[in-house]
């Protein structure tokens, strides 16, 4: 990656993924994507929401080439998306599908992971140790020596994780690979995601529907019908409620919970947990 | 009982060198027109299970039995059409059962096969996507241009367009946007409540199920590690954690609130319009009770 040529656009951190006035479609009187401007810094962690349907794993299979935009620039950690350096951009976005069986590879677990690691000609010692480590962390170190086909679909999204992560690209792309997931399963990788992004060499992008996840995040793009209807802060798409209506997502829990007791004239915070609501609805309890 | 199963266990590639348990001495009963969750945390056979329910899977022992069919293991199994036509399976991932090129053929290929015309199962495409809120263009869609979202609702489409007895869902609603899933949970329920089908749905998600759900069934490792209503479940969520799976949040905040206010005994609020209206009416009869005893006082 050539660090000199990383424009600086907004923020403190230079932009590693900047998007002007692109588009997308396979019709061009049908765009899918409509005059998108966007512009990420460097270990910010970006969600992308919205209805089913609005473009948002179009979007991020422009910023690889996996499909040809229609117009505009794409600019990925300082190259210009152009035919000699799509090679570059691949190699520092790691992306991981919906269907965690469009990206199996390997006959194994192991294999699989080995795969993109050997394409990194990474010395033998390197591989086993983030092959251990990145399998540990997901709880499929048991499952090494199985092929895919044996796996369950959480199992199979769990593996393509680990498979992208082990690779340590600059980018990771998660298109819904949550989705497969048990609450306590997507917590732990929530975590994971957090100790990447604390180490402040990861760019994180995650589409996604799940409150929780979008909290997590620094910043959330909402598209809708192929244009970006919106570009806040989580807590702001959480109070915005004619937003949150129109990009198809609720609120968390704990924030529905307090907004409903707050239209009853309870006054709450949203709450971190059980024990401090029941702590706020005690003493009101008796004051009142 | 729409299925009933009985010391059921099932295991992948019997006599090879990988053979592999995935469940183990099930029992379980499911009755007609009930809406059943099941969860379970990855691998513990959930989608093996569901597989059983239409005899895409044959039991390795004991015996299933769908509606008036019974397979039996190490038995010759009987016609399975019938049992096809009448259980509609959804699969975790759409791309698993979508496979012709546009959706409407795709969701009437079922009908067609099960001897529909096309008219009728033309008929049935359009009543199934207005049902799944899918727009009527994209009947001429290839299924594979779809987004995830769409496939997902196409492919549950599909299903539903047979008019099954009983409709079998494989984690419906991952990749379905927040609205999305509130609509397919609450079309599920209708099916279930106003034309009396059964409805089965292994989830990951029973925050959204629990207000729905009359029963569930949690597995862990291969075994049934517990079948019952949601209030049960509601009355000890802990054998949720020995399963593996976190305590969803409207279960924890119910037991908080209920064991704070003494309402053990009530049916358990799981959603948070209802936990909240509950809330506000236990705090005005306290404070209509403490306002008997000190009159004008307490009030805003």
């Amino acid at each position: 990656m050539n660090q000199a040529n990383i424009e600086t656009k907004s923020g403190t951190e230079p932009a590693v993924i900047v998007l002007e006035g692109v588009s997308f479609g396979y019709d061009p009187e049908h765009p899918i994507l409509h005059d998108i401007n966007v512009s990420i810094p460097q270990g910010q962690w970006l969600s992308i929401v919205g209805p089913n349907g609005c473009g948002k794993s179009t979007l991020v299979k422009l910023l690889n080439a996996l499909l040809p935009k229609s117009a505009g620039l794409i600019s990925v950690c300082g190259h210009t998306l152009q035919e000699e350096t799509i090679q570059s951009i691949r190699q520092c976005i790691g992306m991981v599908f919906q269907n965690p069986d469009n990206q199996f590879i390997g006959q194994t677990v192991e294999e699989d992971i080995l795969f993109g690691l050997e394409g990194l000609c990474l010395p033998y010692e390197e591989m086993k140790e983030r092959l251990d480590y990145y399998t540990g962390k997901l709880g499929i170190d048991h499952l090494l020596s199985k092929h895919p086909g044996e796996l369950s679909g959480g199992q199979k999204q769990r593996v393509a994780i680990a498979s992208i992560l082990a690779m340590k690209p600059g980018i990771v792309i998660f298109d819904e690979a949550s989705s497969m997931l048990d609450e306590g399963s997507r917590d732990e990788l929530m975590g994971i995601l957090r100790d990447m992004q604390a180490e402040g060499s990861y760019t994180i992008l995650l589409i996604t529907h799940d409150a929780d996840e979008i909290l997590a995040s620094d910043r959330v793009l909402a598209l809708h019908g192929g244009s970006i209807a919106a570009d806040v802060s989580p807590a702001e798409l959480f109070r915005d409620a004619e937003l949150l209506e129109r990009c198809h997502l609720r609120e968390p829990y704990t924030w529905r919970l307090a907004r409903e007791l707050q239209s009853r004239g309870i006054t709450v915070d949203v709450p971190a947990s059980e024990k401090e609501l029941i702590d706020t609805l005690w003493p009101y309890n008796y004051s009142k | 009982m729409a299925i009933q199963l009985q010391q059921v266990s099932y295991t992948y590639a019997d006599r090879s060198m990988w053979r592999q348990t995935a469940l183990h001495g099930i029992n379980l009963n499911i009755a007609k027109g009930s809406l059943t969750g099941i969860a379970g945390a990855t691998g513990s056979g959930k989608s093996t299970l569901l597989q059983l329910f239409n005899g895409i899977l044959k039991p390795t022992e004991g015996t299933v039995q769908v509606l008036d069919v019974t397979i039996t293991a190490g038995e010759k199994s009987p016609k399975l059409l019938p049992l096809r036509r009448r259980v509609g399976l959804v699969f975790q991932f759409p791309e698993q059962q979508m496979f012709e090129d546009t959706v409407e053929k795709d969701i009437c290929f079922g009908p067609l096969n099960f001897g529909f015309t096309l008219e009728e199962a033309k008929e049935r495409a359009r009543k199934a996507m207005t049902d799944m809120g899918l727009d009527l263009a994209l009947l001429e869609r290839n299924p594979f241009r779809l987004s995830g979202g769409q496939m997902r609702k196409a492919a549950i489409a599909s299903v539903l367009a047979m008019d099954p007895d009983i409709v079998v869902l494989d984690e419906p609603t991952a990749t379905l946007d927040p609205v999305s899933r509130a609509e397919l949970i609450a079309l599920l329920e209708r099916l279930c409540r106003e034309q009396g089908r059964t409805i089965i749905i292994v989830t990951h998600r029973m925050d959204e199920l629990l207000p729905y759900a009359d029963s569930w069934a949690l597995l862990k490792g291969g075994e049934l590690a517990f079948q019952g209503s949601g209030q049960e479940l509601a009355a000890d969520p802990a054998i949720l954690e020995r399963c593996g799976l976190t305590i969803p949040q409207s279960l924890r905040y119910w037991q908080a609130v209920s064991t704070r206010f003494g309402l053990g005994t009530e049916k358990p609020l799981l959603t948070a319009e209802a936990l909240a209206e509950r809330i506000a009416a236990v705090l005005e009869e306290r404070k209509n009770a403490a306002g008997t005893e000190e009159m004008g006082s307490g009030h805003e």
